[in-house]
Parts: C-alpha cells; structure tokens; sequence
C-alpha cells in the first residue's frame, strides 16, 4: 500500500501514583500508514486514549514515558532536525522521543490534532467558538509563516509573556488576528455549522453536542495536520448525531487524505470507519490487521470476546455475550508475568501462565496477535480449571489485602482526561471485594 | 437577562440591604442602653437642660416617629449631628474617607501584584520549593491578627532594624521608655487633630507630582503608607495566592486545558488567556464579599497606626457611644460594600458570558 | 452520617501529608494548654506587682534590658536581669506573663467553640428549613442573609457590644474547685457578651450553606419518594436531609472557629471585649511599651496565630478529604 506515516515501537507510557506504578501503555506496537484510517478498540481502562495522548506528547504528570520510540516520516522536518539531532532521524523518520520537547511540541497542531471525547468540556467556556478557532488557525499560520528551516522548528519564536500584556492595550500586540478569524469562520462553514459568521461570535454553551463537536473538527483542521487522532469522537453524542459526525470524518479524510487514528470502544464504528485496527488490552496491542481479518477471522480470545460481546441484530442468536471478570489492574505490582488475558479467557491453557506472549507475525500488514493460540491448537487437556484464578486470588487476597478504598480519591484531579484510562480496571476489579469477579 | 435589567434588580436589592442596615442599627440605638440627651450633654448637666433637648431632638416622640424622620433625613443625605461634637455626621463621615480609601486600595493594590504571580508560580510549580514556600507564606498570613503584625512589622523595622519612620518618631511611647497611661495607639499622628486633615494625603501628592514635578509629597506620603498597606493586605495577600493557586489547579486539570495544548497554543496564552483569567472569574467574586473583612480589617490597622480614616473614627465613636455618628459610620461603609458587589457582580457578568445570558 | 467513604478519605489525606499532623498536634496541644491551664500556670494569672527591685517588670529568661529609673530624684540607667520566678518576663502592671499566655488559651478556645456551637444551633435549622420548604421564608431569609453580610462582621460586633455592654461572665474553674491547683483564681472571666455576639455575626453562613444543601436535596429522588411514603416534613428534615447536608457544614464549622479565634483576639485589642484574660488584650496592654519590653505583646501574638494555623490546618484537612465546595469557607475577621 502506501508508506508509514507513524511508527510506534516499544513504547511504555506509566504514571507514578501514590499508589504505585501504573502501566498504563506497555511495549506498544504500531504502524499507521499515511491516508489510512486506523482503529484503536479496547474497553475503557485499556491504554487507548494514553496511547493518544503519548503520540501528542499530552502526558501529564504524574504520567510519563517511559520508554520506546514514536517515529514520525516527514522529510522536511527530518532535515530541520538532522543538523542539531542527527540520532533522532533515520532517513525521513524522526523518532519524537529523541529530541528536545520543545521541537516535539511545536508539532501539536500543524502535524497531529487531536479530536476529544467531550466537545462541551474541551471548549474554553469563557471564549467564544471563533476566538478558539482562530487561535488554532494562527498556530498554523505562525508556523508556516517560518521558512522550516532548523531554527524555525527547532527554536521557534515563541509568544512571550511580555507581548500578552502588551496585547491588553495594543490591539495589535494579540494572538488572534483578523486573518485568523476570516479563517476561522470558513472552517466552521467547511464542518457544515449553518450561519458560520454568526455562530462564530457564540460561546460553547450556546452550541448544541453535535455541533459542537463539529466545531471540535474543525479547531482540529485549522493546522492543516497530518494525522488526526479522534479520541471516542462521537461517545458523548446522541445516536443520531454520532452517524453524522463520522460521515463527517469520512468525507473530510476523503477531501484533505489525512491520516486518522480512531479510538473507540465501538465495533460499530470501527467497521465503518477503519482500514485496519488493533485491539488493546491492558496496555497493549493483542491484535492488528485488516479490519477484514481481524473482524472476520479475530484469532485472540478476547478479540472474539469482544465481537461477541456486540449485539447482532441481524443474526438470529442475537444474544448479548459478555466477557467474564474485569478490566484487569494495570498497577505494575499486581500485573502477573503471564497473558494478561488468562484470568478471563475461556480458552487458557498452561502455556499462558508463563509469559506475555509476543506477535506471532511481524510486519505491519499482517495479521497478527498476542496469543499462544495463533501458533498452537487449544487442546482441552492442557486447559486450566474452570475455578484456577479464583482460587489464586482468594489466597492472595487473604495474605495480601488491597487498600482498597484508598485508590480513588488520589487518582482524581491528577488528570487531565486520562483519569478513566489510569485507573486501573474502574473500580472493579482493585477496589471490589472479592465476590465482584463473577 | 440584558445588562440594564440585571443592574436595576441588583440596585433595588442593594436598596433594600442599605434599609435593613439602617433599620437594625436604629433599632439597636433603641434598645441601647442610656439616654441620648445625658450622653449628649455629659454627666453634670441639669435636668432642665436635659429636658429641653430632648424635646428639641424629638426624643420624647413614639420611636416610631423618630424612625421616620430619621430615614427622611437620610434620604435627603442628612445624617444628623454627632452627640460628641455637634457637628454634621456627613462632613465627618466625608473628611475621613479618602484616608480609608487610600489604605484600602493601597493594601488591594500590594495583594493582588503579589498574590496573582505567586499563586500562579506556585500552581504550576507544585511540590517545588516555590510552592511549599507560598504554601507556607499564605498559611501565615490567613493566620496571623493584623493588628498583632502591625505591632511586629513597627517592632522589627523601627526599632530593631532602626529605619526611620514616621509611624515611630514621635512615639510617646518610644521617647518615654517606661509605661505611662498614654492615647491609646502607638503610631504618630502625622494628622492635624483639630482641622482633622493630614499632612499629606494621595491627593496632594498627585498633585505635586503633576503640577510641580515634585516626587518629595509622594515619598512622604508611600513611607507613611507603607506599614499600614503591608498590615492590613497581607491577609488578603495570603488568601488570594491560595485561592489563585487552588483555582488555577482545579482549571489545569479541565479538559480544555488538554485540548488547549492539543492544538498548539503558546504555553503563554494557554496560562494566562485561559487559564488565569478562568481562575480569577470566580475569585473576583469572593473577593467582592471579602470586602466587609477588608473594612473591618481597616478598623483595626488604623487603630494599631492612628491612620486618621473612617475606623478610628468609628472607635472613637464607640467609645463615646456617639450613636449618629456611629451610625452614619456603619450606614456609609454598607453602601459601600453594597455598590462594590454590585460593581463585582457585574463584572462577573461581564467575563462570564453564560451568567450574562440566562 | 459519618460514612466509611468519608473516613477512609480523612485518614488517605492524613497520611499524605505532613500538614493536617502538624494542626492536629498544635490544637490538642493548644486545647491541653487551655484545660490544664491552672496546673500548667506558675503564677495566679491575675495577680499584679511582679516587679523588680527597681520597679520595673521581668525580662524573660536570658535577655536582660537597661532603663532610666528614678533614683534620689535623678535618673539613673539600670540594667534589669530576669528572674528564674519569671520564665517569660511580666507585664506591665507586674503579672507573669507566662501564666497569662496559659490561661489566654482558655478564653480564646472556649469563646471560639461555644460561638461556632451557637452559630450552627441557629444557623442549620434555619438554613435548612428555608431550602426545604423554599417560598417567601427562603426569600426572607436570604434577604437577611445580604443584610447581615453587608456588616462588616467586626463592625456588627462593635456596634452590638455597644449596645449590650460588655459584660464577663465569672465561670467557675472545676479543677481549682477540686483542690488541684492552689493559688489559682477560682473562676475565669469569660466574654459573654463576645461570645454572644460571635454567633450572631456568623450564623448567617451555616444558614447560607445549609441552605444550599437543604435546596439541592429536597430535589433528590430518595427524598421524594420518602414524602410519597407520607414521611412528614420534619420526619425528613431529620432524618435525610440533616444528616446528608453535615458534611459542608462541619468544613465551615472548623474555618469559622479560626475567624472566632481571630475576631475575639481582636475584639479584646480594641478594649471591647469586657475580659483582662486574653490574648487580644495582653498585646494591647504591651504595644505602649513594645520599643524596650516587646515580649508583653510578642507572646500572646504568637498564641493566637498557632491556635488560628491548628484550626486552618485541620480545615484545609477536612476540606480536601470531604471536598464539600462551599461558598464561604474562605474567610477570614
């Protein structure tokens, strides 16, 4: 097909807490292809939207990463970059993660944008829709505004404390110009808002979720980025809106031939929407590949779960099949070195006791999964008993208790949207006694 | 609501807050013990005489009566006489204002150029020395009696550092050197008690400064300023650097913020054009309310420096149980409360477009 | 009421942080200080004429301070030394100035507690019965609520002090009656009218947040359901809304007890609080002198402000574990 645009190895994404250490994202492995669109699925508290936050470099702390290389093909930037970080660039792939913050920040917006879950809550309440766009326009506009040269990357000149208090008096001194506005207010008409001069000049609160998030897309468009990540774009949405929203997405990724990473926990909106897609779990990528492959002919147990899990209307046993157990904890001490999956697999067996299992297949394209069972057949006697992990965890549980109401109360506020991925399993599987597990 | 709307409901509240004011203070003066005319004329004076003013002051009417006409007067901006000194209430209200006033934007003015950048350092550098160091300087600061550290800030910087200030000079009780029954106050009165006008006031000083380029006045006038403004803002100091450092954390972690930095923003404008100015919204508010602190506190820095404004005078009234003047005190210092959080509310209107519409 | 919830998020915020020990420690400290004040106490408190040979009062121990002092008609400089009797010097008028500092506490935490106790006694019940029922007492309420806050709360103190006096109140002493501490004043000078008035000047906010509380629970389903059950008003009043609304109010409660502390220490500096044993006062008794005898009012400075950071400390405490979000909290006298 085409080349890669983003290309993810090894990254671990963890966030110290009071806690403990929560592998959020562990040794994640990741390959967008420019003009696709990619899926990521999982259920929440799987490392999704770290995932996208890592990529962005929005991890905040008490997150960090860890470890591991995002590299990101753009040949112009790699050859700002090469002078000053020469190790960071291979060929025309510059691994973000090697060069100084700075330079990575100044990506935000004009190489990857990032759509939220939330459109009313990711609005400033207090501006008005057209100001915040035009802010993300005047971004782009300053960047491009620079020859790319290295200095311009790599030391860009940035908006001074100084010149915002001097934009109180000097109207000339602001941030936002008329241009921007201008630009702002065709952006708006681009995502179909109606009376877009208008609409401009109104504040979040006066726009309906769904335009609102339209207006989302559009803020995210303002930089003209390479990739555009939609963290659960349409989750906080009415049903009927969400379809529009995602038509939106398409005949926008249509228009522009942007790449677009999608993270949803909705298997419709995978199916509709993606080329290719990888299901995490705890942390990590158990499966990728062709939608087709991987919907199809799901090889991972809990890809299976998962599609199980979705009521099929059309089907005739259309029943409800939910996966056993819960989300499991992501806290590094109470993460095994087994599959993270076997406590609730029905299909676990004695080899999956011994350690996370790697991708059967390397290689992009391919469909791959994290499961002994893509390279060996299930064989009903090397299974594990039914009651094998309840056992376990009743005789840890006695000897070990967990603080268990403790994990709450620290964890909120410490984010900044991530709070459902970090905590560990919701608060299920750590803080619940021990009846919640089945 | 439109704004004129808003602005007539929040007078009309404003007016009926100013006549509960007034009735609960006449009220007070009612049921206070002692009789007017005696406090008037002073202890020895005959019963005659007390009986002729009574009836020239309309005290033997029904209380009622008196209510009446003491509202009418205040209408028409007639406080009455003071007991002590027979003058007009209102021209002795009016001469000791611009003292308070300029103590009280002179400790605002000190609290908020300090407590918004800390607050903000502290917030964005948390768990960092600068924080723990705000953290602490603030914990003080809300916790300290005012009138206890303006005696400290005169013990350590006149008497133990030996800068000379005019707070000190002429102390009767630092030329004595051993206790005698002195006025009580420990400041020099650098006020000229019987025109009741300072030596140099804001004004004049301003005023030097435009007409005759002369800095002297307004020198001067910041050295006697300075200990009081410190005294009475540092507890405002303290509170706002914790409101402005809470606020700022609860907003940093908003999902907006996050979106902010998603699209590429200045960390610069990310900081203060959103994410101050989201913080103060609500601080202006509080700090609207904080007002009635801010006078009380007045009361007693003026009284620790013998700063000739509004407070002392209410001390002085108190203690003389001069109650026309202690009313008119008290009713002025509620309009002015009143027309603040008026002022406030409407600028929280005015930032906060969601409130300015429904 | 107290919900396991609530506990667990009390001690996870103890035990994070360094702070909430630090005002825990202080106001037990404080709070023995004030019961064991005539043990802990050298000297009878209000006893006066601890002079020196030259008349002049102590210094504390291991300072020392020249003075001019009459002698045969002319002055002569004297250096004053501190006596072992005196561990922090003595006043002005001769009293130790130690035992003074002990029973201080006394005043200010008993006038603090009683005045928060009163305040929530009028404030709740008519707070939460404005937000139940709403309707013109609710307005009526809130009305009153502005007026009282357009008092500045020391100047609504002043003037209703002016009017009632400033009456003490002798209060027995219960361990000097039980022969434990002899030499020792029989009964303490309590600021009635103070504490009085305290209360009358902040009840308005327990009224204000209980308010808030009543409002937005009167709306719950629980609450509705139980008047569908035809629980009687006050039957829900007690037993819902009361115990839900506890929270907020006890946050406030331990932020107004500071503001107490600090408006009597205040009240007593200005001469308006009818007592002679108290901080506020003993920092008044030594500002005359505050150039060559600074400890008079150094000490009793240094009281208030622990008591005043202990209870801030505790509130901060209560406040980031509850998180109640009440307007109001943030004041100060």
């Amino acid at each position: 097909m085409s080349e890669d645009i983003i290309r993810i190895r090894d990254l671990s994404t963890r966030f110290f807490t009071a806690e403990g250490q929560v592998n959020a994202v562990s040794d994640l492995e990741l390959t967008i292809e420019r003009g696709e669109v990619f899926g990521i699925v999982g259920e929440s508290g799987s490392g999704k939207s770290v995932t996208a936050l890592s990529v962005m470099d929005l991890v905040e702390s008490p997150g960090e990463i860890t470890g591991g290389s995002i590299e990101y093909r753009n040949p112009a930037f790699a050859d700002a970059i090469r002078d000053t970080h020469p190790d960071a660039v291979d060929g025309e792939l510059v691994d973000l993660l090697a060069i100084p913050r700075e330079t990575r920040q100044s990506l935000r917006g004009t190489s990857f944008s990032m759509v939220f879950q939330d459109p009313e809550s990711s609005f400033n309440p207090t501006l008005t829709v057209g100001e915040q766009l035009a802010e993300a326009v005047e971004v782009q506009r300053r960047a491009s505004a620079n020859p790319r040269s290295t200095r311009a990357r790599t030391n860009r000149s940035r908006y001074s404390l100084g010149s915002y208090v001097l934009s109180t008096v000097l109207p000339s001194q602001r941030y936002v110009t008329d241009e921007s506005r201008n630009r702002a207010v065709e952006l708006l008409e681009l995502v179909g808002i109606p009376d877009p001069v208008e609409r401009a000049d109104e504040y979040p609160y006066e726009y309906s979720g769904g335009m609102l998030q339209r207006a989302m897309i559009a803020q995210a468009l303002a930089g003209e980025p390479d990739v555009l990540i939609a963290d659960e774009p349409t989750t906080a949405l009415d049903v009927t809106i969400q379809a529009q929203i995602l038509d939106l997405l398409s005949d926008l990724q249509e228009e522009t031939g942007m790449t677009i990473l999608l993270i949803t926990h909705n298997l419709g909106v995978v199916a509709w929407m993606c080329d290719r897609v990888g299901v995490m779990y705890a942390g990590e990528i158990v499966e990728r590949g062709q939608l087709e492959d991987v919907f199809d002919r799901p090889t991972h147990p809990y890809t299976k779960g998962l599609l199980g899990s979705v009521p099929d209307l059309e089907g005739a046993g259309g029943r409800l099949q939910p996966i056993p157990g819960n989300v499991p904890s992501l806290l590094d001490r109470e993460m095994p070195d087994r599959c993270y999956f076997a406590d609730r697999c029905p299909k676990a067996m004695d080899e999956c006791l011994e350690h996370p299992p790697e991708f059967d297949v390397e290689g992009s394209d391919e469909h791959a999964a994290k499961c002994y069972l893509a390279e060996v057949e299930y064989t009903e006697s090397r299974a594990l008993p039914a009651d094998y992990f309840e056992l376990k965890d009743a005789s840890e549980t006695d000897e070990r208790p967990v603080a268990a109401d403790d994990e709450e109360p620290h964890r909120t506020g410490s984010g900044t949207g991530q709070e459902t991925e970090t905590t560990p399993a919701g608060d299920g599987s750590t803080s619940g006694s021990g009846g919640d597990s089945e | 609501m439109s704004i004129g709307k808003f602005l007539v409901r929040r007078i009309l509240q404003g007016v009926f807050v100013i006549w509960g004011v007034v009735t609960i203070l006449f009220g007070l003066r009612a049921v206070s013990p002692g009789d007017p005319a005696t406090l008037m004329l002073g202890e020895g004076a005959t019963q005659e005489l007390v009986e002729h003013v009574r009836e020239e002051e309309g005290l033997n009417e029904p209380i009622y009566a008196q209510y009446v006409d003491y509202l009418q007067g205040l209408v028409v901006g007639d406080f009455g006489y003071s007991w002590q000194s027979n003058r007009d209430v209102e021209a002795m209200v009016i001469e000791r204002v611009p003292a308070t006033v300029e103590l009280a934007v002179a400790a605002t003015i000190v609290a908020v150029l300090i407590a918004v950048p800390l607050g903000v350092i502290s917030a964005t550098r948390r768990n960092q020395p600068t924080d723990y160091g705000a953290t602490l300087f603030s914990l003080l600061g809300i916790s300290t009696p005012n009138f206890w550290l303006g005696l400290m800030l005169i013990l350590v910087f006149g008497v133990w550092f030996g800068i000379p200030h005019p707070t000190l000079e002429t102390s009767p009780a630092s030329l004595a050197g051993i206790s005698v029954p002195y006025p009580r106050s420990v400041g020099y009165s650098f006020f000229d008690f019987p025109t009741g006008r300072r030596a140099v006031g804001f004004s004049e000083a301003f005023v030097a400064v435009v007409r005759d380029r002369s800095f002297s006045e307004l020198g001067v006038w910041l050295q006697y300023i300075a200990l009081p403004a410190i005294t009475l803002g540092t507890y405002f100091t303290a509170l706002i650097t914790r409101l402005t450092r809470s606020g700022m954390i609860d907003e940093l972690g908003k999902p907006y913020v996050t979106a902010t930095r998603a699209k590429g923003l200045p960390a610069v404008l990310i900081r203060y054009k959103h994410v101050l100015r989201n913080t103060m919204i609500p601080i202006v508010t509080v700090l609207g309310l904080q007002m009635g602190t801010l006078m009380g506190g007045a009361v007693i820095t003026e009284t620790v420096f013998n700063w000739p404004g509004l407070g002392l005078r209410l001390i002085d009234a108190l203690h003389m149980r001069d109650w026309p003047l202690m009313q008119g005190i008290i009713v002025f210092i509620a309009v002015a409360f009143v027309v603040i959080n008026i002022v406030v509310d409407g600028l929280y209107t005015y930032l906060n477009p969601q409130v300015s519409d429904e | 009421m107290i919900s396991e919830r609530v506990k667990s998020n009390l001690k996870g915020t103890f035990s994070e942080s360094i702070l909430p020990k630090i005002g825990l420690f202080l106001l037990v400290s404080i709070v023995f200080m004030a019961v064991f004040a005539p043990v802990l106490a050298t000297h009878d408190p209000t006893r006066t004429g601890y002079f020196t040979e030259h008349g002049t009062e102590y210094p504390p121990i291991g300072h020392e301070f020249t003075t001019q002092v009459a002698q045969e008609g002319e002055f002569a400089e004297v250096t004053v030394e501190s006596s072992s009797e005196h561990v922090l010097g003595t006043n002005n008028v001769g009293q130790d100035v130690y035992s003074r500092f002990v029973y201080g506490a006394r005043v200010s935490i008993l006038v603090a507690i009683m005045a928060t106790t009163l305040a929530l006694l009028i404030g709740v019940p008519v707070g939460l019965t404005a937000g139940y029922y709403g309707g013109r007492v609710d307005d009526a309420l809130m009305r009153i609520a502005d007026t009282m806050l357009a008092f500045p709360a020391l100047v609504l103190a002043l003037a209703l002090i002016g009017v009632f006096g400033e009456s003490p109140v002798q209060v027995p002493d219960p361990i000097v009656m039980a022969g434990f501490a002899d030499g020792m004043p029989e009964t303490i000078p309590l600021p009635g009218t103070v504490t009085i008035v305290s209360a009358l000047v902040i009840w308005v906010w327990f009224a204000r947040v209980a308010r808030g509380e009543a409002l937005s629970l009167r709306n719950q389903e629980y609450v509705k359901a139980s008047k569908s059950f035809g629980m009687s008003d006050r039957q829900i009043l007690l037993k819902h809304v009361l115990p839900n609304s506890l929270t907020p109010i006890i946050v406030l409660a331990t932020i107004q007890v500071a503001v107490i502390i600090l408006l009597e220490a205040s009240l007593a500096y200005l001469g308006f609080s009818g007592t002679t044993l108290s901080w506020g006062y003993e920092i008044e008794r030594g500002q005359d002198i505050l150039r060559t005898r600074p400890w008079v009012s150094i000490l009793p400075g240094i009281g208030i402000m622990l008591a005043v950071i202990s209870v801030n400390l505790l509130g901060d405490w209560f406040r980031d574990a509850l998180d109640p979000n009440i307007e109001g909290s943030e004041r100060g006298a």
